[in-house]
Order: C-alpha cells, then structure tokens, then sequence
C-alpha cells in the first residue's frame, strides 16, 4: 500500500531521503506541520518570522545601544 | 525585510514574465527555511525588461552596497546592461536573475516552473527539481545545506522513496 507524504516523513524509510535528511538534523515533523499549510499560508507564514526576526534585531540592537550608553 | 505582497502584486499587475526561485520558493514547497528576500529568474526580451522597470521602479531600486551619494538610474538600459542584479528598495532586498545557475535563462527556469497561489496571485515558482539543481550549482556552503530538506520533499511529492531503498 502506497504511504502518503506525511506517513513517509514521520516514519523514514531506512536509506530513503527523508531518513538521510533527519540525520542530517533537518526537523521532519515542521515540514509535516508546512506540508498541511496551502503554499499562500507556507509563505505568508514566511513573511511574519522576517518581521519577527527584523524586529528581534532592532530590540537587540536597542539593549546593545543602551547598555554602550550607561558604562 | 522583503514585503512579498507588494512586489507580487506589482510584477503581476505590469504583466511581468518572471519565475520566483531561491527561499520563498523553497518555502512555498514546504520547507521551513527561512530567507529575506525575494530572488525571480525574469525574461530578458525587451518587452518584459520595459516591464520589469514599470514593476519596480516605484519601490526605487539601487544596487545594494551602492555608495548613497552617487546617483543610480533604474531603466530599461540598465537591465540591458547586466544580467543578474541585487538590488535593495525601499520595500526589502529583491535579486533580479536573467539566468539560473544549473537550470538555464528564463525559458528553461520556465520549463521548470509550477503555478502557486500567493497572496491570492497566480505566479510561477521553480520545482523542487529546479531548485535542487540550482542550489547544487550554485555549491556554495548555505545552498547544500538546504539540499537534503529539499532532496526529502522531492521524495514524498514524487513517490520516489521505493526507488531508492
């Protein structure tokens, strides 16, 4: 019986891709988690972690500043 | 930080020929990479090159590290002049490629491409295969490392998993 996508990646074949790509250190159950995303949701989710990640730096830029400014 | 919507929605509103590759199309196939900007393979032909100006040229476009103080034309002459430009504007880094490294010009990327849905948009975005052949091309450490996540989708989306044991 054939295994959908999902089945493949939560139980890797032994010498398949997706058992070289979990040794590899790849996360398999977050590709599980974007496989079950439309590629609009996939990429729109994609657009909020660069927001997080821009505004991550800004506030961490900001302590660095702040702290270069009090010594 | 690339604002996707916005330069989705003007290269497909001015007609654009154009391929989306690199880190947004690695996500839209189900990666969790995380990129910032937006890479598309475009066709060179002079009508989409009078395109592409009217796409962008409204999100003033410079090349990226270009010194402030000098002056920068963004025109179809330009784009005639290079091939593949990284431009900063001023809605995020955009990387405009006339040709793909391991895939070809645009009509091979073309070749390679599947229609996606984003943000209510009907674009063209490389396969998996396309994208695999690219990111080994381009050999450099930070593409091979997103070629066994890639390697595993192509796997499971093609069936090829007997194949291999």
């Amino acid at each position: 019986m054939k295994r959908t996508p999902e089945e493949k990646l939560l139980n890797p074949k032994p010498g398949s891709k997706v058992a070289a790509a979990q040794e590899f250190g790849i996360d398999l159950s977050l590709l599980v988690k974007n496989l079950r995303l439309t590629p609009d949701q996939r990429v729109r989710n994609l657009q909020s972690a660069m927001v997080g990640l821009e505004e991550l730096i800004r506030a961490s830029k900001q302590t660095r500043k702040k702290g270069d400014d009090t010594t | 930080m690339i604002q996707l919507e916005s330069v989705l929605k003007s290269l497909t509103e001015n007609e654009v020929e154009f391929v989306i590759v690199g880190g947004v199309a690695i996500t839209a196939h189900g990666s969790a990479y995380l990129t910032q900007d937006l890479d598309f393979c475009y066709s060179r032909s002079k009508d989409n090159l009078k395109k592409v100006v009217s796409a962008l040229a409204l999100f003033k476009p410079r090349p990226r590290n270009f010194p402030e103080d000098l002056p920068y034309i963004f025109d179809e002459r330009t784009l005639q002049n290079g091939t593949n430009f990284a431009f900063d504007t001023e809605i995020g880094d955009v990387d405009l490629l006339g040709e793909v490294a391991g895939v070809g010009t645009y009509d091979a990327v073309d070749e390679e491409s599947e229609i996606k849905n984003l943000f209510g948009y009907d674009v063209k975005v490389l396969s998996i295969e396309g994208l695999i052949k690219a990111k080994r091309a381009a050999g450099r450490t930070k593409d091979l490392l997103v070629l066994p996540e890639l390697e595993a989708l192509r796997e499971i989306s093609i069936d090829e998993e007997d194949k291999n044991l």
